[in-house]
Protein backbone atom coordinates (compact mmCIF):
# COMPACT_ATOMS: atom_id res chain seq x y z
CA UNK A 1 0.00 0.00 0.00
CA UNK A 2 2.34 2.66 -1.21
CA UNK A 3 1.48 6.08 -2.57
CA UNK A 4 -1.67 5.80 -4.61
CA UNK A 5 -1.63 9.10 -6.41
CA UNK A 6 -0.53 9.27 -9.95
CA UNK A 7 1.98 12.01 -9.31
CA UNK A 8 5.20 11.83 -7.33
CA UNK A 9 4.73 12.75 -3.72
CA UNK A 10 7.54 15.17 -3.07
CA UNK A 11 10.78 16.70 -4.12
CA UNK A 12 9.64 17.00 -7.70
CA UNK A 13 11.85 19.37 -9.62
CA UNK A 14 11.86 17.90 -13.10
CA UNK A 15 9.32 16.56 -15.50
CA UNK A 16 7.45 13.68 -14.00
CA UNK A 17 7.61 10.31 -15.67
CA UNK A 18 4.58 10.66 -17.88
CA UNK A 19 5.82 13.87 -19.43
CA UNK A 20 3.53 16.24 -17.55
CA UNK A 21 5.15 19.23 -15.88
CA UNK A 22 6.38 18.93 -12.31
CA UNK A 23 4.48 20.55 -9.48
CA UNK A 24 7.03 23.32 -9.00
CA UNK A 25 6.74 24.28 -12.65
CA UNK A 26 2.94 24.27 -12.61
CA UNK A 27 2.88 26.35 -9.44
CA UNK A 28 5.23 28.88 -11.03
CA UNK A 29 3.01 28.93 -14.11
CA UNK A 30 -0.09 29.63 -12.04
CA UNK A 31 1.62 32.31 -9.97
CA UNK A 32 2.83 33.84 -13.21
CA UNK A 33 -0.77 34.44 -14.20
CA UNK A 34 -1.82 31.25 -15.97
CA UNK A 35 -4.73 30.24 -13.77
CA UNK A 36 -5.84 27.53 -16.18
CA UNK A 37 -2.67 25.61 -15.34
CA UNK A 38 -4.18 24.95 -11.93
CA UNK A 39 -6.32 22.38 -13.72
CA UNK A 40 -3.22 20.22 -14.09
CA UNK A 41 -2.84 20.10 -10.33
CA UNK A 42 -6.53 19.37 -9.85
CA UNK A 43 -6.40 16.41 -12.21
CA UNK A 44 -3.24 15.19 -10.53
CA UNK A 45 -4.42 15.28 -6.93
CA UNK A 46 -8.20 15.27 -7.05
CA UNK A 47 -8.65 11.48 -6.87
CA UNK A 48 -6.52 11.09 -3.77
CA UNK A 49 -8.01 14.13 -2.06
CA UNK A 50 -11.55 12.91 -2.73
CA UNK A 51 -10.69 9.46 -1.42
CA UNK A 52 -9.10 10.96 1.69
CA UNK A 53 -12.01 13.33 2.34
CA UNK A 54 -14.59 10.62 1.75
CA UNK A 55 -12.93 8.38 4.31
CA UNK A 56 -12.67 11.27 6.75
CA UNK A 57 -16.25 12.45 6.36
CA UNK A 58 -17.98 9.20 5.47
CA UNK A 59 -20.04 10.96 2.83
CA UNK A 60 -19.02 11.51 -0.82
CA UNK A 61 -21.08 14.67 -1.22
CA UNK A 62 -19.59 16.28 1.86
CA UNK A 63 -16.17 15.13 0.68
CA UNK A 64 -16.69 16.78 -2.71
CA UNK A 65 -17.62 20.03 -0.96
CA UNK A 66 -14.57 19.85 1.28
CA UNK A 67 -12.20 19.10 -1.60
CA UNK A 68 -13.66 21.82 -3.81
CA UNK A 69 -13.35 24.36 -1.01
CA UNK A 70 -9.81 23.18 -0.30
CA UNK A 71 -8.69 23.46 -3.91
CA UNK A 72 -10.14 26.95 -4.29
CA UNK A 73 -8.45 27.92 -1.05
CA UNK A 74 -5.18 26.40 -2.22
CA UNK A 75 -5.41 28.37 -5.45
CA UNK A 76 -6.06 31.63 -3.64
CA UNK A 77 -3.13 31.07 -1.30
CA UNK A 78 -0.77 29.34 -3.67
CA UNK A 79 1.89 31.96 -3.03
CA UNK A 80 1.90 30.78 0.58
CA UNK A 81 2.94 27.28 -0.40
CA UNK A 82 6.44 27.42 0.95
CA UNK A 83 7.71 24.34 -0.81
CA UNK A 84 5.93 23.63 -4.10
CA UNK A 85 7.98 20.44 -4.37
CA UNK A 86 5.85 19.12 -1.51
CA UNK A 87 2.58 20.35 -2.93
CA UNK A 88 0.82 17.05 -2.31
CA UNK A 89 1.43 17.30 1.45
CA UNK A 90 0.24 20.89 1.43
CA UNK A 91 -2.98 20.02 -0.37
CA UNK A 92 -3.68 17.13 1.97
CA UNK A 93 -3.05 19.45 4.91
CA UNK A 94 -5.58 21.97 3.65
CA UNK A 95 -8.10 19.25 2.89
CA UNK A 96 -7.60 17.59 6.26
CA UNK A 97 -8.15 20.93 7.93
CA UNK A 98 -11.31 21.49 5.93
CA UNK A 99 -12.57 18.03 6.82
CA UNK A 100 -12.03 18.73 10.51
CA UNK A 101 -14.06 21.91 10.15
CA UNK A 102 -16.88 19.93 8.53
CA UNK A 103 -16.72 17.33 11.27
CA UNK A 104 -16.76 19.94 13.99
CA UNK A 105 -19.96 21.33 12.54
CA UNK A 106 -21.51 17.89 12.29
CA UNK A 107 -20.30 16.72 15.70
CA UNK A 108 -19.30 13.43 14.17
CA UNK A 109 -16.58 13.13 16.77
CA UNK A 110 -19.26 12.21 19.25
CA UNK A 111 -19.95 8.94 17.50
CA UNK A 112 -18.56 5.98 19.35
CA UNK A 113 -18.25 2.37 18.38
CA UNK A 114 -21.25 1.51 20.47
CA UNK A 115 -23.36 3.92 18.45
CA UNK A 116 -22.56 2.22 15.19
CA UNK A 117 -24.67 -0.84 14.63
CA UNK A 118 -22.78 -3.70 13.02
CA UNK A 119 -24.22 -4.98 9.76
CA UNK A 120 -26.28 -8.09 10.05
CA UNK A 121 -24.63 -11.18 8.70
CA UNK A 122 -26.27 -12.37 5.54
CA UNK A 123 -26.85 -15.93 6.63
CA UNK A 124 -26.00 -16.02 10.28
CA UNK A 125 -22.58 -17.54 9.64
CA UNK A 126 -19.71 -16.68 11.88
CA UNK A 127 -16.84 -15.99 9.54
CA UNK A 128 -15.57 -12.93 7.77
CA UNK A 129 -15.20 -14.88 4.58
CA UNK A 130 -18.89 -15.53 4.09
CA UNK A 131 -19.82 -11.88 4.27
CA UNK A 132 -20.69 -10.40 0.93
CA UNK A 133 -18.16 -7.93 -0.36
CA UNK A 134 -20.61 -5.08 0.07
CA UNK A 135 -21.25 -6.08 3.65
CA UNK A 136 -17.53 -6.24 4.34
CA UNK A 137 -17.01 -2.76 2.92
CA UNK A 138 -19.93 -1.38 4.91
CA UNK A 139 -18.55 -2.95 8.07
CA UNK A 140 -15.09 -1.50 7.53
CA UNK A 141 -16.50 1.93 6.71
CA UNK A 142 -18.60 1.92 9.86
CA UNK A 143 -15.67 0.84 11.98
CA UNK A 144 -13.53 3.57 10.47
CA UNK A 145 -16.22 6.21 11.00
CA UNK A 146 -16.41 5.22 14.66
CA UNK A 147 -12.74 6.08 15.24
CA UNK A 148 -11.86 9.44 16.77
CA UNK A 149 -10.96 11.84 13.99
CA UNK A 150 -7.23 11.95 14.69
CA UNK A 151 -6.89 8.17 14.63
CA UNK A 152 -9.09 7.93 11.56
CA UNK A 153 -6.95 10.50 9.79
CA UNK A 154 -3.75 8.71 10.74
CA UNK A 155 -5.06 5.33 9.58
CA UNK A 156 -6.33 6.69 6.27
CA UNK A 157 -3.14 8.58 5.48
CA UNK A 158 -1.04 5.53 6.33
CA UNK A 159 -3.05 2.65 4.96
CA UNK A 160 -5.34 4.19 2.36
CA UNK A 161 -3.13 6.95 0.98
CA UNK A 162 0.05 4.97 1.56
CA UNK A 163 2.02 7.82 3.07
CA UNK A 164 5.21 7.50 5.02
CA UNK A 165 5.20 8.71 8.62
CA UNK A 166 7.43 11.59 7.52
CA UNK A 167 4.88 12.82 4.99
CA UNK A 168 2.07 12.26 7.46
CA UNK A 169 3.91 14.54 9.88
CA UNK A 170 3.99 17.25 7.23
CA UNK A 171 0.29 16.82 6.52
CA UNK A 172 -0.91 16.76 10.10
CA UNK A 173 1.75 18.73 11.95
CA UNK A 174 1.94 15.95 14.53
CA UNK A 175 5.19 14.29 15.55
CA UNK A 176 6.08 10.91 14.12
CA UNK A 177 5.87 9.01 17.44
CA UNK A 178 2.44 10.52 17.98
CA UNK A 179 1.34 9.45 14.54
CA UNK A 180 2.65 5.93 15.05
CA UNK A 181 0.69 5.69 18.25
CA UNK A 182 -2.47 6.92 16.53
CA UNK A 183 -2.06 4.40 13.72
CA UNK A 184 -1.43 1.58 16.20
CA UNK A 185 -4.49 2.50 18.22
CA UNK A 186 -6.60 2.78 15.08
CA UNK A 187 -5.50 -0.69 13.99
CA UNK A 188 -6.40 -2.10 17.38
CA UNK A 189 -9.84 -0.51 17.31
CA UNK A 190 -10.52 -1.62 13.76
CA UNK A 191 -9.37 -5.15 14.38
CA UNK A 192 -11.47 -5.33 17.54
CA UNK A 193 -14.51 -4.05 15.63
CA UNK A 194 -14.00 -6.56 12.83
CA UNK A 195 -13.50 -9.47 15.21
CA UNK A 196 -16.54 -8.43 17.19
CA UNK A 197 -18.74 -8.93 14.18
CA UNK A 198 -17.30 -12.15 12.83
CA UNK A 199 -16.84 -13.85 16.16
CA UNK B 1 -9.96 -3.34 22.69
CA UNK B 2 -6.69 -5.08 23.53
CA UNK B 3 -3.24 -4.06 22.34
CA UNK B 4 -2.05 -5.69 19.15
CA UNK B 5 1.03 -7.84 19.31
CA UNK B 6 4.04 -5.61 18.50
CA UNK B 7 5.12 -8.05 15.80
CA UNK B 8 1.87 -7.40 13.97
CA UNK B 9 2.37 -3.63 14.26
CA UNK B 10 5.89 -4.01 12.89
CA UNK B 11 4.63 -6.05 9.96
CA UNK B 12 1.94 -3.48 9.23
CA UNK B 13 4.57 -0.74 9.39
CA UNK B 14 6.68 -2.64 6.86
CA UNK B 15 9.38 -3.34 9.40
CA UNK B 16 8.88 -7.10 9.51
CA UNK B 17 8.13 -9.74 6.91
CA UNK B 18 4.49 -10.76 7.46
CA UNK B 19 5.43 -14.25 6.34
CA UNK B 20 7.34 -14.64 9.60
CA UNK B 21 4.26 -14.03 11.74
CA UNK B 22 2.53 -16.85 13.63
CA UNK B 23 -0.66 -18.05 12.00
CA UNK B 24 -3.06 -16.12 14.24
CA UNK B 25 -1.18 -12.87 13.74
CA UNK B 26 -0.95 -13.50 10.03
CA UNK B 27 -4.74 -13.81 9.89
CA UNK B 28 -5.12 -10.51 11.71
CA UNK B 29 -2.58 -8.98 9.34
CA UNK B 30 -4.53 -10.13 6.30
CA UNK B 31 -7.78 -8.94 7.81
CA UNK B 32 -6.47 -5.44 8.43
CA UNK B 33 -4.74 -5.20 5.07
CA UNK B 34 -7.83 -6.35 3.22
CA UNK B 35 -9.95 -3.91 5.24
CA UNK B 36 -7.64 -1.07 4.26
CA UNK B 37 -7.74 -2.18 0.63
CA UNK B 38 -11.53 -1.87 0.69
CA UNK B 39 -11.14 1.77 1.62
CA UNK B 40 -8.87 2.58 -1.30
CA UNK B 41 -11.68 2.71 -3.84
CA UNK B 42 -11.67 6.20 -5.29
CA UNK B 43 -15.10 7.85 -5.45
CA UNK B 44 -16.36 8.47 -8.96
CA UNK B 45 -16.64 12.17 -8.42
CA UNK B 46 -14.98 15.20 -9.85
CA UNK B 47 -14.93 18.74 -8.60
CA UNK B 48 -12.59 19.98 -11.32
CA UNK B 49 -15.18 21.90 -13.33
CA UNK B 50 -16.67 23.37 -10.18
CA UNK B 51 -13.29 24.54 -8.90
CA UNK B 52 -12.19 25.96 -12.23
CA UNK B 53 -15.50 27.81 -12.60
CA UNK B 54 -14.99 29.38 -9.20
CA UNK B 55 -11.44 30.32 -10.09
CA UNK B 56 -12.53 31.89 -13.38
CA UNK B 57 -15.41 33.73 -11.72
CA UNK B 58 -13.23 35.24 -9.06
CA UNK B 59 -9.60 34.95 -10.11
CA UNK B 60 -6.81 35.68 -7.71
CA UNK B 61 -4.59 38.69 -8.40
CA UNK B 62 -1.75 36.51 -9.59
CA UNK B 63 -3.90 35.16 -12.36
CA UNK B 64 -5.88 38.12 -13.52
CA UNK B 65 -3.33 40.89 -13.67
CA UNK B 66 -1.59 41.86 -16.81
CA UNK B 67 1.86 43.46 -16.85
CA UNK B 68 0.47 47.00 -16.77
CA UNK B 69 -1.68 46.36 -13.74
CA UNK B 70 1.15 44.56 -11.98
CA UNK B 71 3.36 47.59 -12.63
CA UNK B 72 0.74 49.91 -11.17
CA UNK B 73 0.45 47.72 -8.09
CA UNK B 74 4.22 47.55 -7.78
CA UNK B 75 4.48 51.32 -7.97
CA UNK B 76 1.72 51.78 -5.43
CA UNK B 77 3.02 49.29 -2.93
CA UNK B 78 4.96 50.59 0.09
CA UNK B 79 8.54 49.39 0.18
CA UNK B 80 11.60 50.02 2.28
CA UNK B 81 14.43 51.98 0.70
CA UNK B 82 17.97 51.75 2.02
CA UNK B 83 20.46 54.51 1.33
CA UNK B 84 24.10 54.16 2.42
CA UNK B 85 26.03 57.40 2.92
CA UNK B 86 29.28 58.47 4.53
CA UNK B 87 28.61 60.16 7.91
CA UNK B 88 29.76 63.55 6.75
CA UNK B 89 27.42 63.46 3.80
CA UNK B 90 24.67 62.09 6.01
CA UNK B 91 24.87 65.13 8.26
CA UNK B 92 24.91 67.47 5.33
CA UNK B 93 22.03 65.69 3.66
CA UNK B 94 20.04 65.61 6.88
CA UNK B 95 20.50 69.33 7.34
CA UNK B 96 19.54 69.97 3.76
CA UNK B 97 16.47 67.77 3.98
CA UNK B 98 15.40 69.37 7.23
CA UNK B 99 15.63 72.78 5.66
CA UNK B 100 13.64 71.73 2.61
CA UNK B 101 11.03 69.94 4.67
CA UNK B 102 10.58 72.77 7.10
CA UNK B 103 10.16 75.17 4.24
CA UNK B 104 7.75 72.94 2.40
CA UNK B 105 5.78 71.61 5.39
CA UNK B 106 5.90 74.27 8.05
CA UNK B 107 3.55 72.29 10.25
CA UNK B 108 5.66 69.11 10.28
CA UNK B 109 6.97 66.37 7.97
CA UNK B 110 5.08 64.11 5.59
CA UNK B 111 2.90 61.53 7.28
CA UNK B 112 1.13 58.38 6.17
CA UNK B 113 -2.18 58.99 4.50
CA UNK B 114 -5.58 58.68 6.04
CA UNK B 115 -6.07 55.31 7.73
CA UNK B 116 -2.41 54.42 7.30
CA UNK B 117 0.39 53.88 9.76
CA UNK B 118 4.03 52.94 9.91
CA UNK B 119 4.96 49.31 10.46
CA UNK B 120 8.41 48.57 11.79
CA UNK B 121 9.81 45.11 11.20
CA UNK B 122 12.83 44.10 13.25
CA UNK B 123 14.44 40.69 13.50
CA UNK B 124 17.66 39.21 14.83
CA UNK B 125 19.11 36.92 12.20
CA UNK B 126 22.89 36.73 12.65
CA UNK B 127 24.66 35.39 9.60
CA UNK B 128 21.67 35.86 7.31
CA UNK B 129 22.39 37.02 3.78
CA UNK B 130 18.95 38.47 3.21
CA UNK B 131 15.73 38.96 5.12
CA UNK B 132 12.43 40.07 3.69
CA UNK B 133 8.84 40.31 4.84
CA UNK B 134 5.90 38.68 3.14
CA UNK B 135 2.40 39.06 4.41
CA UNK B 136 -1.23 39.70 3.82
CA UNK B 137 -0.40 43.27 2.82
CA UNK B 138 1.69 42.21 -0.17
CA UNK B 139 -0.16 39.04 -1.18
CA UNK B 140 2.63 37.01 0.41
CA UNK B 141 4.83 37.97 -2.50
CA UNK B 142 8.55 37.94 -2.11
CA UNK B 143 10.82 40.68 -3.38
CA UNK B 144 8.74 43.63 -2.25
CA UNK B 145 9.84 44.47 1.28
CA UNK B 146 13.47 43.81 2.20
CA UNK B 147 15.01 44.35 5.62
CA UNK B 148 18.51 45.72 5.94
CA UNK B 149 21.31 45.10 8.41
CA UNK B 150 23.15 48.38 8.19
CA UNK B 151 25.45 47.73 11.13
CA UNK B 152 26.20 44.13 10.17
CA UNK B 153 25.26 43.07 13.68
CA UNK B 154 22.54 40.64 12.67
CA UNK B 155 19.71 43.04 13.47
CA UNK B 156 17.59 43.55 10.40
CA UNK B 157 15.10 46.37 10.05
CA UNK B 158 12.59 47.80 7.63
CA UNK B 159 9.75 50.25 7.90
CA UNK B 160 6.76 50.51 5.63
CA UNK B 161 3.57 52.50 5.39
CA UNK B 162 0.65 50.11 5.63
CA UNK B 163 -3.10 50.45 5.91
CA UNK B 164 -4.22 50.65 9.51
CA UNK B 165 -5.40 47.33 10.90
CA UNK B 166 -4.10 43.84 11.41
CA UNK B 167 -1.65 42.23 9.02
CA UNK B 168 -0.28 38.69 9.07
CA UNK B 169 3.32 38.27 8.04
CA UNK B 170 6.40 36.07 8.04
CA UNK B 171 10.10 36.69 7.58
CA UNK B 172 11.83 34.92 4.70
CA UNK B 173 15.47 34.43 5.57
CA UNK B 174 18.02 33.83 2.82
CA UNK B 175 15.21 33.44 0.36
CA UNK B 176 14.10 30.04 1.57
CA UNK B 177 13.48 29.85 5.31
CA UNK B 178 10.05 31.11 6.43
CA UNK B 179 9.97 32.05 10.09
CA UNK B 180 7.39 33.88 12.15
CA UNK B 181 8.68 37.02 13.81
CA UNK B 182 9.93 35.84 17.23
CA UNK B 183 9.28 39.30 18.61
CA UNK B 184 5.74 39.65 17.34
CA UNK B 185 3.11 40.73 19.81
CA UNK B 186 0.63 38.17 18.60
CA UNK B 187 0.40 35.11 16.40
CA UNK B 188 -2.47 33.58 14.49
CA UNK B 189 -2.96 30.17 12.99
CA UNK B 190 -2.03 30.23 9.32
CA UNK B 191 -5.32 28.56 8.45
CA UNK B 192 -3.76 25.55 6.81
CA UNK B 193 -3.80 23.25 9.80
CA UNK B 194 -0.64 21.64 11.16
CA UNK B 195 -0.50 24.27 13.89
CA UNK B 196 1.76 26.65 12.00
CA UNK B 197 1.40 30.29 12.87
CA UNK B 198 1.86 33.64 11.23
CA UNK B 199 3.00 36.68 13.13
CA UNK B 200 0.49 39.48 13.50
CA UNK B 201 1.19 43.19 13.45
CA UNK B 202 -1.36 45.82 14.33
CA UNK B 203 -0.80 49.07 12.48
CA UNK B 204 -2.46 52.07 14.01
CA UNK B 205 -3.43 55.03 11.91
CA UNK B 206 -1.25 58.05 12.50
CA UNK B 207 -3.42 60.67 14.11
CA UNK B 208 -3.50 64.12 12.56
CA UNK B 209 -1.35 66.78 14.16
CA UNK B 210 -3.42 69.34 16.10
Amino acid sequence: MENRDEAPSRGVTEMVNNGTPADVDVVAQVLGGDGEAFGILIRRYEPGLLRFATRMLGNPDAAADAVAESLVRAYRHLAQCRDPGRLRSWLYRITGNRCRSHLARRHMNDISLSDVPPPALADGSDTWAVLERGEQVALVERALAALPVEKREAFVLKHVEGMSYEEMAKVTGARIPTLKMRVHRAREALLAALEEVVR
Amino acid sequence: MSPIDPRLQEALDGERDPGDLPVDLREAYVRLISAAEMLTVTPRLSVASRVMAEIRRNPAPAQSEGPARRLIRWLGRPRAVTVRLRPVWTLALAAGLATVLLLQWPNGGPTPGVAQGIANFVGHFPGARSVEVVGSFNDWSRGTLHLSDENHDGIWHAAAVLPAGQHEYMFVVDGERWVPDPLADRYVDDGFGAGQQNALIIVRAVTAQP
